[in-house]
């Protein structure tokens, strides 16, 4: 409840900066009223259009349904949208995106555990800021992203941080200009867990990792007890010594918000689900892009998965450690069926970016995991309405349904098509338009 | 390289995996006319072992399957209890926790990978169990665990519940980093000597009967009738709980040591403090502390020969492994090594020239006795019935020099099969010299 209050006020505030925007200097064309005109329409929730309208007012969709049942404003400025379809703006529900990492060479197998002969470190820099840290402070926000990702058809992202085990709280952003601030949807949206280890102090190995992880909420418990307890009476009782790291880690062990586990291979999603159990945390699991080879341990749990479209196998894999031949059979033919055989056992999975900045490569992975065998409105779902619903933002996001964020995206082509292509995109009512590109 | 059978049998193995006919109830199988070595119950010259959901249900001559068991002939063959390592560190994501001294919270079992290719390694010479540790680099490295070689499951079928739960302890030259530069800016970790190894360990111990105190002290009063009104419990610290469970005597001790005196020094320690050790590992000075080992009734865990690769184990001996033996210490051979785990059969056959053990005495080294250590040898180690069908196959008596290992079974199911292996790779091999087609994954 608390959660949902928090993000109608930022809403309320992103809004008010959208007006700002459209008033001030523009970022791409904007306009406070728009009517997408002779668009099909393919909603997500709700039936499709062949030929309709949608009518954006204030950031918000007004009205949308058939040409002729939908009344073009007077005070709109008309998109001629003939030959358009419109869907939602999509949303990645992780990414590294304006956050600046070193890039992982081509075709090398993603790391499961980093080695690291590690010392002793003091005790005052044994934990880096950890779940304290908010990666809104570090963001570069890049035109040049924006528009990759606008072309992809994101137009919402949450961005998490990258470092450590504890790796800080996330934001979700609004794709809608260049500044950071009025992208911001929700500040410390999850807490990012990774199963590495710390560089040059404990823990430095996964076994060590995971007691650190397990010992971190036992404390985060133990902390907000004797708080709780301190705070109804303090007369008699020692007073509980402040701790930062503790402090910021109470929010998901008492209230439930929400946590991401990285799991960069089967095992992790295991690793994970115990952690989860014990703790009774509200988890979203991420990476598993070997998910499937867990689906009988993943259909007797709830738990939301966020699947990235990196098709090459961990490090530890068995297809990675028999041979060159089998790891590129693997890349090539196996891990793009990750998301079909999800879908067959009727396993639900919402589509990341994850540390992919390009787009593009973004959206060339989801048709790869269409020509795997994902069905179509699978892959759809995955990238609107279900990452919408994990992030409690099924109200504002991931429709076209009126009183939505005007988060859209009008593609030349199906999107799912290999010609496909963006050629506007609506974020919070503010309008990009793209240079169609012959191909 | 090191391994040029496996690895070319390995790919082709691996696409059998998916079909694996293995299941968590465990398979039937009936074996036919082989020579039963039962380890415990003597031998059988031609023999059946009938398998039925898991169990050996059957051991004798002349024995029919039941309708629809598989039945394989083992005529001129040795069937044997599947090989027990017991001690390696296969099919884990990370073996040591080195960062610090102590460490007895980073648990091996929560770092199991199943997808190790080294499980297949060892089935392919017979293993069916293994003891996979935590690595020594620390004084009180992490627990344990016991795994079946069931290459192809989810590694939650892997583990052995039922095994004893065992801690890492580790002494000498890994713990004191003796082998290590010490970079300018970095610290010297403690301890960085013999009897600094031995301090630390006594210290975390007090440390953990002060902590089972504190929560002795809170139950207690928790438990009254008008508890106090600011009782507040002590702070839950997964290192303490681990070591109160080897207090309690709930886990057991498996301590890595070359040299005698330090060995000792570690017996008179868990006497003082009270905790059990179940084995010593490596042990190279074992033989001359054979006796006090077999009274205390601490097993050891060894190799059969190639000391003298560092200093404190430049005083082993080829004898080490069958003297204790001889002299009623309880002595495994284990691998240390996802390679030598597929030759075990051979290292144990060297006790019988370097110790003088009988064929039966030496093959105890890898079947029962790891068991024993394991506490496991009720359902696993020797061919009985009721106990785990989990079966070796070999050509050649298991301590011949000649022999190797044809099929490996593990609860009735049929894990390893060097003729459907190799027909498989002779399969693959024309597949490959054929013009290559783009056919998907089945």
């Amino acid at each position: 409840m608390k959660n949902s209050k928090r993000v109608s006020s930022l809403l309320a505030l992103s809004f008010i900066t959208a007006l700002i925007l459209a008033a001030g200097p523009p970022a791409g064309d904007v306009g406070p009223t728009y009517a997408i005109r002779n668009c099909r329409i393919i909603p997500v929730v709700g039936p499709e259009v062949e030929k309709g309208t949608v009518v954006i007012r204030d950031g918000l969709i007004e009205s949308l349904g058939p040409a002729d049942k939908v009344k073009v404003p007077d005070d709109a400025e008309v998109v001629e949208a003939e030959g358009l379809v419109a869907y939602p703006g999509f949303i990645s529900a992780l990414s590294n995106l304006f956050l600046e990492q070193p890039a992982r060479p081509e075709g090398q197998a993603a790391p499961t555990e980093v080695p690291i002969q590690a010392q002793p470190a003091a005790a005052e820099d044994r934990f880096p800021p950890g779940p304290g840290l908010f990666v809104l402070d570090q963001l570069k926000p890049k035109k040049a992203a924006v528009e990759g990702f606008h072309k992809a058809g994101f137009t919402t992202v949450l961005v998490a941080p990258i470092r450590g085990v504890f790796q800080g709280q996330s934001v979700l952003l609004n794709l809608n200009g260049e500044a950071f601030q009025p992208m911001v949807l929700r500040n410390g949206a999850a807490l990012h867990i990774n199963f590495t280890t710390e560089r040059g102090s404990y823990p430095s190995s996964l076994m060590g990792t995971i007691a650190h992880i397990r010992q971190s909420f036992i404390d985060a418990e133990y902390y907000a007890a004797r708080q709780t307890r301190y705070a109804k009476g303090p007369a008699g009782l020692k007073r509980p010594e402040y701790d930062p790291r503790l402090e910021a880690l109470v929010p998901f062990v008492r209230d439930r918000k929400p946590v991401v586990f990285q799991c960069n291979n089967l095992e992790d999603i295991k690793r994970a689900l115990k952690i989860i159990a014990e703790f009774k945390l509200n988890a979203l699991l991420a990476g598993a892009n070997e998910a499937w080879r867990g689906a009988d341990v993943l259909k007797k749990t709830p738990i939301p998965l966020l699947v990235s479209l990196d098709f090459r196998p961990p490090a530890a894999s068995m297809y990675v450690t028999q041979g060159e031949e089998l790891r590129k059979k693997a890349e090539a033919e196996i891990y793009p069926a990750n998301a079909a055989a999800l879908a067959k056992e009727g396993i639900a999975f919402a589509f990341v970016s994850a540390a992919n900045a390009d787009g593009a490569s973004v959206l060339r992975g989801v048709r790869t995991a269409i020509k795997a065998g994902l069905p179509k409105d699978e892959a759809l779902r995955a990238l609107t309405i279900r990452p919408a619903r994990y992030l409690g933002l099924e109200q504002a996001l991931g429709s076209l349904e009126p009183g939505k964020i005007a988060n859209i995206i009008l593609v030349k082509g199906q999107i799912f098509d290999d010609n496909a292509q963006v050629t506007k995109a609506f974020v919070d009512g503010v309008l990009f338009r793209y240079a169609e590109v012959s191909k | 390289m090191k391994k040029p059978l496996l690895s070319c049998l390995l790919g082709f193995v691996l696409l059998a995996a998916a079909a694996l006919p293995a299941s968590a109830d465990g398979g039937d199988i009936l074996i036919k006319n082989g020579t039963i070595l039962t380890v415990t119950k003597g031998v059988i010259v031609k023999g059946d072992v009938l398998v039925m959901g898991g169990l050996i249900k059957q051991i004798g001559e002349n024995i029919s399957a039941p309708a629809g068991v598989r039945v394989v002939d083992a005529t001129g063959r040795f069937v044997l209890p599947g090989i027990i390592d017991s001690h390696t560190h296969i099919a884990l994501a990370g073996t040591n926790e080195g960062s610090e001294a102590i460490t007895p919270e980073a648990d091996v079992g929560t770092v199991i990978n199943a997808d190790d290719t080294s499980i297949l390694t060892a089935l392919s010479g017979g293993v069916t169990m293994v003891h996979t540790m935590h690595g020594s680099a620390n004084p009180i490295g992490g627990p344990n665990v016991v795994l079946k070689t069931k290459w192809g499951r989810p590694s939650e079928e892997l583990v052995v519940k039922e095994a004893l739960p065992t801690l890492k302890f580790a002494l000498g030259e890994n713990v004191k980093q003796s082998g290590r530069t010490v970079q300018p800016g970095q610290i010297q970790r403690y301890p960085a000597t013999r009897m600094g190894a031995n301090a630390i360990i006594r210290r975390e111990f007090l440390k953990a009967k002060n902590y089972m105190e504190q929560w002795d002290r809170y139950n207690k009063a928790a438990a009254a009738k008008n508890p106090p009104k600011n009782l507040v419990p002590p702070r839950q610290d997964l290192r303490m709980e681990v070591l109160a469970e080897v207090l309690r005597g709930n886990m057991v001790a498996r301590c890595h040591s070359y040299q005698a005196t330090e060995t000792l020094e570690f017996m008179e320690l868990a006497k003082e403090l009270g905790f059990k050790i179940a084995c010593f590992e490596h042990i190279w000075e074992g033989y001359k502390i054979a006796d006090e080992l077999a009274a205390a009734g601490i097993g050891i865990s060894v190799f059969a020969d190639s000391w003298a690769y560092k200093m404190e184990a430049a005083e082993g001996i080829a004898y080490n492994a069958g003297y204790c033996a001889k002299r009623g210490v309880l002595v495994s051979i284990n691998s240390d090594s996802g390679e030598r785990i597929r030759r075990l059969f051979n290292d144990a056959a060297k006790t019988m020239k370097y110790g003088g053990l009988s064929e039966e005495e030496a093959l105890n080294l890898i079947t029962i006795n790891p068991a024993i250590q394991l506490g496991v040898d009720r359902i696993v180690g020797s061919l009985e019935v009721g106990k785990q069908g989990d079966i070796a196959i070999f050509n050649e008596h298991p301590m011949s020099a000649y022999t190797r290992c044809d099929m490996t079974i593990i609860e009735g199911d049929v894990y390893f099969d060097r003729e459907a292996a190799l027909k498989d790779r002779e399969e693959a091999a024309k597949k490959a010299a054929a013009p290559r087609d783009k056919g998907g994954v089945s």
